[in-house]
């Protein structure tokens, strides 16, 4: 029996392919938006709801979807706002939910297990339900991201001049919001919720390092991150190391070289 | 005249603080109107106030007959805000930018594409279509972003500080530009300006705004002391550069003989 025939590795193919399609996609609006911090702390404010749904048992996914749109929708809302500085309000809120998750979690019985797998993810847990969670979200998403394209790209390059435009500005940050936030509650057993803002933030940012056009950064994105993962995923089962954090090492890795090298070229 | 723009009694508070207060406003199709005053005298929140950016917090307004939020849903309203500042990974090339002002025009995707073509050429920008924005000069960008203000075919734009980025030579050319866009077009511009001296040459009407519209009319009154007093709340001297301008003379003599 091949490596390739085992069920939790086709899985963990298939899931890591879809998230990594996902991710990359969404990322491009986070780096033009310059969303990252908005991104980690929806990430980390998920860790809140996946421990009371374990707790309570409760599916932690839905709960945990549920406790990323609330917060990601609350920070979206204090940031437009501004009448708290914003990366305030993000680092009490995430802080507050993981926080509370934290406690959650510990008064449950085998929670250092679960906690790990929260946090750090593990590959190994996808299954066939997730795979088709994550296939009709992805595709609902990339519908509405392909339909919507012009209009989130009038919004990322001036929200203000895309409303005197006559575009429904409002629907589509929170729209935006409410997607990053299920896409990370989805990548949770990929790779947790501490690194899945990471498979967010890099691709775009790798990407445009040699594209300089969305359109290159995008199709790059959506193939390094692909690439990426189905890497990760390989040296994780061989060297058995946790497979988000493989993952996310090998990407921000590769970000780091790649920007040192161009410095280095630049500077020669 | 048909009016398109009418504002009675517009006070908006940000903050707390009343940034404009009672603003009267009349301003009829295919005028050039330039809204002037000192720093943070409200410039930019009467153009946004106008504009639905902001909330009104007393009076009312109106833009081609409609409350801004209905009006900005006709297509028929442009806005170019203050220029700020792009990174220099800005990912969209020029001509994303003018089709940016097609997202909600109703045409088959071709006819856009040659309609912002159209756009850029008519703003001087001809075979910068793919070039990257950020790429571009302060002046290229300003065009650029003009034609996509234009490319909807609004009745009525605003420009917020239209000229920043552009060299002190380039201007004028830019607000002869601006005449073109009016005659040609017949659209009714409404422009922010810190710079007075464009007020007596390219447009109609003058907005002299410092928390209250304390002048309202032709250029040709604008300069008088007392408005100008009033404007900026102390003696300020107007200094016409023109080819007999002696204190230029002495400037230049100066310079010549110190290099």
């Amino acid at each position: 029996m091949g490596l390739l025939d085992l069920p939790f590795i086709q899985n963990a193919i298939i899931g890591g392919i879809l998230i990594a399609i996902l991710l990359s996609i969404l990322s491009l609006f986070i780096y033009l938006k310059n969303w990252s911090f908005i991104n980690v702390g929806i990430s980390h404010a998920t860790f809140g709801g996946l421990a009371v749904g374990f707790y309570l048992g409760i599916s932690p996914t839905l709960l945990g979807m549920l406790f990323a749109v609330i917060i990601g929708v609350l920070i979206g809302y204090i940031s437009r706002k501004g009448n708290i500085h914003e990366d305030t309000s993000i680092g009490v809120l995430f802080s507050l939910s993981m926080a509370f998750g934290v406690i959650v979690i510990t008064l449950s019985p085998n929670y250092n297990t679960d906690l790990f797998t929260f946090l750090f993810g593990n590959i190994l847990t996808i299954s066939r339900k997730d795979i088709i969670m994550l296939s009709v979200f992805t595709l609902v998403s990339i519908i509405f991201i392909y339909f919507s394209f012009r209009k989130i790209m009038f919004c990322c390059y001036n929200e203000e001049v895309a409303y005197v435009s006559g575009i429904n500005t409002t629907f589509y940050y929170y729209s935006l919001i409410v997607i990053i936030a299920i896409a990370t509650v989805l990548s949770v057993k990929l790779v947790g919720v501490i690194l899945s803002s990471a498979m967010m933030i890099i691709p775009a940012a790798f990407a445009n390092q040699f594209y300089w056009h969305y359109k290159g950064i995008l199709a790059f994105s959506v193939f390094f991150s692909i690439a990426m993962v189905l890497v990760g995923i390989y040296i994780s089962f061989i060297l058995d190391l946790p497979s988000g954090a493989t993952i996310v090492f090998i990407y921000s890795a590769m970000f780091v070289a790649v920007v040192a090298l161009k410095k280095l070229l630049k500077k020669g | 005249m048909r009016t398109v723009l009418y504002a009675r009694d517009l006070t908006v508070k940000l903050g707390g603080k009343v940034i404009i207060e009672n603003v009267n406003l009349d301003i009829k199709e295919g005028e050039i109107v330039a809204i002037v005053g000192p720093n943070g005298g409200g410039k930019t929140t009467l153009v946004k106030s106008c504009l639905g950016l902001v909330n009104v917090s007393k009076g009312y307004v109106e833009i081609l007959g409609l409350q801004p939020h209905k009006a900005i849903k006709t297509g028929k309203v442009g806005y170019l805000p203050q220029k700020s500042e792009i990174p220099h990974n800005f990912p969209f090339s020029a001509i994303d930018i003018v089709m940016f002002g097609l997202v909600n025009v109703d045409i088959p995707e071709k006819e856009k594409l040659k309609r912002a073509k159209q756009y850029i050429h008519y703003v001087g920008m001809g075979g910068f279509e793919k070039y990257p924005y950020s790429k571009l000069s302060g002046g290229q960008q300003q065009r650029i972003s003009i034609a996509r203000v234009l490319v909807s075919e609004p009745e009525i734009v605003f420009f917020d500080e239209p000229s920043t980025g552009v060299d002190v030579v380039a201007q004028e050319s830019f607000y002869d530009f601006l005449k073109k866009i009016r005659d040609e077009k017949g659209i009714t511009v409404i422009m922010v300006s810190h710079d007075v001296g464009v007020v007596g040459k390219f447009v109609d009407k003058v907005a002299g705004l410092n928390r209250f519209l304390h002048y309202y009319g032709s250029p040709k009154d604008f300069f008088q002391k007392h408005v100008l007093q009033k404007l900026y709340g102390s003696d300020i001297e107007l200094i016409i550069h023109s080819p007999e301008c002696v204190a230029c003379e002495h400037f230049h003599a100066d310079f010549k003989g110190k290099s």
